[in-house]
Formats: C-alpha cells, sequence, structure tokens
C-alpha cells in the first residue's frame, strides 16, 4: 500500500517533468486552428512543415549557424588554454599560485551581473560589441573558472610518474603535457567540452547584452527576439517548431552522455 | 666546480619559470581582461554618475547608494527576490527532499528517474520562458482547460503571468519546475552517503517513518542542505533570464527583480551609475546571506566536520 502510494507519487511528478515538454513537441505538429481549438489533442496529421517555416522564414537557420560557430569556436579556445593554466596549478606550483587559482575560483561566486556594465563599455572600446569574435573571448573568460577547476582536479589523479618518465625521456616541460598528459587528460577534456557546450548553447544574458544586431543573434537571442520584440505570432506551429529545435541538440548530447553529466554535476555541486 | 653546479640548476629555473608563465598566459589574459578587470571597475563605476558617454563623468560618491536606498522599485525588486528565495526555496527542498527520499537506492527507477528530472536543467532558460508562457496562454494554454475545470476560468482567460496577483507565483512555479532536478539531485546523494549501520541502528532502535526521517536522515544531510541552501541562496537572487523572458518584470513591476530592474536601468534609461550600484547591492545581498547561511548551518549535529 505504502509502496503504491510511493509509486504513485513518483509517475505523477515524472509526468509533470515530462509533460510540458511533450506539450511542447506535440503542439508543434499543429496547424495553427488545431493549436487553437484542441490544447490536450494530439495533432490530426502532423505538421511538419512548421520545422520548415521556423527553420527558413523565421530565420532559425541562421541564428542555429551563428549559436554552433561560436559555441565551437569557444571550446576550441576554451579547453587547450584551459587545460594548460590547470597543469600548471596541478602540477608546478609557485609563489603565488594558490592566490591565482583562487581568483579564478571566485569567479564561480562572482555573479555575471556584477561585470555587466564595465563590461559592455570595456566591448564598446575594444570595438568587440556586436560581433562574434567578441561575444567569443567573453564566453572562454567566464568559461574559465569552470574549466581550470574540473581540470586541475583532474590532473591531480593523473600519476606523477608518468610526467616525470616524459621528462626522463627528454621531453621539456612543454612537450610533456602536449605528448603525455593532454591526450590523458581526454576523459576530463571531454566532460568539461560537454558540459560549456550545453552551457553556452544555453547561453542568453551575456549575448542579450553584448549583441544586438540580427546577423549576430545566437539562437537563444533569436527566438526571444521572435517572441518578445517581433511578436512572431502569426505562426504558432512554427514558434513551438522554433523551440523544439533549440532543446533538441541539447537533449541528445545529455542522453548521451548523462552518467557523466550527472557525475561532474554533482562533484561541482558538492565541492564548489 | 660550485659555479658550474649552480649555473644549470638556474637556467633549469629560468626555464621552469618561463613555462609556467606561458602557460598561464592566454588565461590569464582573457580573464583579466574579461572578468577581473570589469569586477573592479563595477565598484569605481558604482560611484559615479554617467550616461555612457565618455567625457560626462562625474564622482558622486556614494549618492548612486542612497539613490538606490531611497528607490522603492529597488525595494519592490529585492521584496520579490526573497518571496522566490523563501517560496521556490521551499518547494525546492521539499519536493526534493521527497522525491530523493522516494528514489533511494541505486535501482533502474531510481537512474532512469534522474535522467528526467534533470531534462528541464538542460534546457535553455529563453526555452523554459517561453514554453510556460505558452502553458499559461489564456487561448491555448495546457494549463488553461484544467484551470477552467476547477473553476478559475476567469483567472485562466486573463492569463495567470499576466494578472498582478498571481503573476509572481506563476513565475517561481516556471522556476520550480526548470529547477527541482538540481536539488534532487544533490539531496538523493546526500541520502546515497548516509552509512547504512545509522539506518539499520535507528531500525533496530524502533525508530519509524517520519521520526526515524527526522532524527537520522535529516541530521545526516546537514552538510548537503547547506549546500543547497547556498545554491537556492545564489540562484534566487540572481534571476533573470526567466522573469525577463516571461513578464519583463511587469505587470506594473509586480515580478520585477534585481537584475531585470539593473537591465532597465542601465540599457535602457541609461543609468549607468546607479545600475552599477544596484549591481554592487545585489552582490553585497547574495555574499551575505550566504554568509548568514553557512553561519546558521555552522553547528553540526552529528559533530562530524565538514
Amino acid at each position: 500500500m505504502k509502496k503504491a502510494l510511493v509509486g504513485l507519487a513518483l509517475a505523477l511528478f515524472a509526468l509533470s517533468v515530462v509533460l510540458p515538454l511533450a506539450w511542447m513537441v506535440l503542439t508543434s505538429l499543429k496547424s495553427g486552428p488545431e493549436i487553437f481549438s484542441t490544447p490536450w489533442g494530439l495533432p490530426g496529421t502532423p505538421h511538419f512543415e512548421n520545422y520548415a517555416h521556423a527553420w527558413q522564414k523565421a530565420g532559425i537557420a541562421h541564428y542555429f549557424l551563428n549559436s554552433l560557430l561560436i559555441t565551437v569556436a569557444t571550446l576550441v579556445v576554451l579547453l587547450p588554454i584551459g587545460a594548460m593554466a590547470a597543469y600548471i596549478f596541478a602540477r608546478y606550483p609557485f609563489p603565488g599560485s594558490k592566490l591565482l587559482f583562487g581568483t579564478f575560483l571566485g569567479g564561480l561566486m562572482v555573479p555575471q551581473f556584477l561585470a555587466i556594465v564595465p563590461l559592455f563599455f570595456l566591448m564598446q572600446r575594444l570595438n568587440l560589441l556586436d560581433t562574434k569574435i567578441g561575444l567569443t573571448a567573453v564566453y572562454v573568460a567566464y568559461s574559465l573558472p569552470f574549466t581550470v577547476f574540473v581540470m586541475t582536479a583532474f590532473f591531480q589523479t593523473l600519476p606523477r610518474e608518468l610526467d616525470e618518465a616524459a621528462m626522463m625521456d627528454g621531453c621539456g616541460h612543454s612537450l610533456a603535457f602536449w605528448r603525455v598528459m593532454l591526450p590523458l587528460a581526454k576523459p576530463g577534456l571531454i566532460v568539461v567540452g560537454i558540459f560549456n557546450a550545453i552551457g553556452l548553447w544555453n547561453e542568453y544574458s551575456l549575448a542579450l547584452v553584448l549583441i544586438s544586431s540580427d546577423e549576430n543573434r545566437t539562437l537563444p537571442l533569436g527566438i526571444a527576439n521572435l517572441v518578445m520584440v517581433e511578436h512572431y505570432q502569426s505562426d504558432w506551429g512554427a514558434l513551438f517548431a522554433a523551440l523544439v529545435i533549440v532543446m533538441v541538440p541539447v537533449l541528445i548530447v545529455y542522453w548521451i552522455f548523462r552518467e557523466k553529466i550527472h557525475e561532474t554535476m554533482l562533484a561541482g555541486a558538492l565541492k564548489g | 666546480m660550485a659555479q658550474n653546479r649552480i649555473r644549470p640548476q638556474s637556467s633549469r629555473n629560468r626555464g621552469r619559470a618561463l613555462f609556467i608563465a606561458s602557460f598561464l598566459a592566454p588565461a590569464v589574459a582573457l580573464y583579466g581582461l574579461f572578468v577581473v578587470l570589469p569586477v573592479i571597475q563595477a565598484f569605481q563605476f558604482s560611484m559615479y554618475e554617467w550616461r555612457g558617454i565618455s567625457d560626462q563623468k562625474n564622482f558622486v560618491g556614494l549618492q548612486n547608494f542612497k539613490d538606490l536606498f531611497t528607490d522603492n522599485v529597488f525595494w519592490l525588486s529585492l521584496e520579490h527576490n526573497l518571496l522566490i528565495l523563501v517560496g521556490a526555496g521551499a518547494l525546492f527542498l521539499g519536493v526534493g527532499m521527497l522525491v530523493a527520499h522516494a528514489l533511494q537506492g541505486e535501482g533502474r527507477i531510481s537512474k532512469g528517474m534522474r535522467s528526467v528530472y534533470l531534462f528541464p536543467q538542460m534546457i535553455s532558460l529563453v526555452v523554459v520562458a517561453v514554453l510556460w508562457q505558452f502553458i499559461y496562454n489564456p487561448s491555448f494554454g495546457l494549463l488553461t482547460p484544467v484551470l477552467k475545470l476547477v473553476g478559475l476560468g476567469k483567472l485562466a482567460s486573463e492569463g495567470i503571468a499576466a494578472t498582478a496577483s498571481t503573476a509572481l507565483p506563476a513565475v517561481a512555479i516556471a522556476y520550480v519546475w526548470y529547477g527541482v532536478g538540481f536539488y534532487i539531485m544533490v539531496l538523493s546523494a546526500g541520502i546515497r552517503g548516509i552509512p547504512s549501520e545509522v539506518q539499520e541502528a535507528a531500525t533496530l532502535d524502533g525508530a519509524k517513518g517520519f521520526q526515524r526521517f527526522r532524527e537520522i536522515t535529516l541530521p545526516q544531510l546537514w552538510a548537503v542542505m547547506r549546500v543547497s541552501v547556498v545554491y537556492i541562496v545564489i540562484h534566487a537572487v540572481n534571476i533573470f533570464a526567466l522573469v525577463f523572458l516571461m513578464t519583463q518584470g511587469g505587470p506594473d513591476r509586480k515580478t520585477e527583480v534585481m537584475l531585470t530592474y539593473l537591465y532597465e536601468r542601465a540599457f535602457v534609461d541609461s543609468k549607468f551609475g546607479f545600475a552599477t550600484a544596484l549591481a554592487v547591492a545585489n552582490f553585497i545581498v547574495v555574499m551575505a546571506l550566504s554568509g548568514l547561511v553557512m553561519r546558521l548551518y555552522r553547528k553540526d549535529p552529528t559533530g562530524v566536520a565538514v
């Protein structure tokens, strides 16, 4: 009896999580009149053209490419420089290294909005406002604390004998890192990369402040603009389809790596 | 001889220093320029009156903070942050604890559920906000037929997120839907971490049901609860995207929170000095409240130092 009650409560909870998402996907396949007449009904025939409309007419394709470009570019810069710094913190203590490491970790605590106004004017002065490269640079900087934190912990778990052996074989400090340590750190890099990728793909606040032109809009900005500013409400089906388009890549990545993601979230939450 | 021995040593040291510097340089440069510098400047900016034109920057000392403390909207937005903190926080911990408790063990159901409840966390807040706006939509929202069924048709047709008295709870519910998975995850880990001997001993002593939960489980979760509450504080005080996208702080500022007000003063009104003072105040509120939580939770009833 008690077990059944607990099971029922859990099922209700799971339903409340899944139902809004399922509704979003189902609504994205309905025709305009259907959306209004049967909010709880299934689509009569699936209207896949909603996705074509979102992709082409509403400009989602363009925002999608921007997001992809900025996310990939950020990771390409972030992962090596984050791993390099982390390797130093893990293996090469020097006077002041603890303080510097602390400054990086402090970034996990500092709210983005504390820096937002000075950052806006800094970007203006550097002529980086409303540019993809500017947003990428800012994304790299704001992703560094988490990246350095996780990678430092990862390098600390690798046995010291490995880089010492590499150095014995005549590798310099630098070569030992690139040839031996970085390849060994691949599992850590993958987790950090995925984690950052999801966060960057979804990021809204920094992009809202730093990007203004339609040409440079990322996917979250583009969707928000369609709904809030342009009131793109003649085509509800396409709007729902656009939401699904933002969500699906993340959910696929999440599903593939869910165990790893879960582990990292937990470690980050309980240590940070 | 001695000289000879020192020289390679010092050149090796120099090589080491050079290596350290070159490996740190890119990260330090980007982090210093785009994070550390603006954070330091924030404290400086908050003491200027500035409308964004470079040669009209007047030092006004603490005037921005005085303006802030006499600004009704600031206090109203702080109140909304605190209401979200308490309301959503209670649900995070309550629902989190119930689900975590029900999911004890490493069974298949437990693992499967974990993937489900973390789903919303992975989705962009933009999608969450727009989706919930649609769920509350008076003409086709998912919730609207349900509300009509239970006799709240009038409310449903006005839109819960657009009605003054229900807008803040409406936003908070969307926020709980988005965030609760994180707390289930953390609390589940906490429960898994309780040594099984402790639970067994309690069972032998005849502790049952709620008593066992209160006297055994809860104290063992002290450290995990403390972490959870700190996260609740940080996130509730810094809530922005969800509110901004769902209600823009409206109707009639009924959902205005500190950061939506900051955004308005900075990027709509060009009151950059005032907005930065608000950012500093927001930071101080986060630090003060987290400090308070750490203090209140300092004494660990199990006597295990964490």
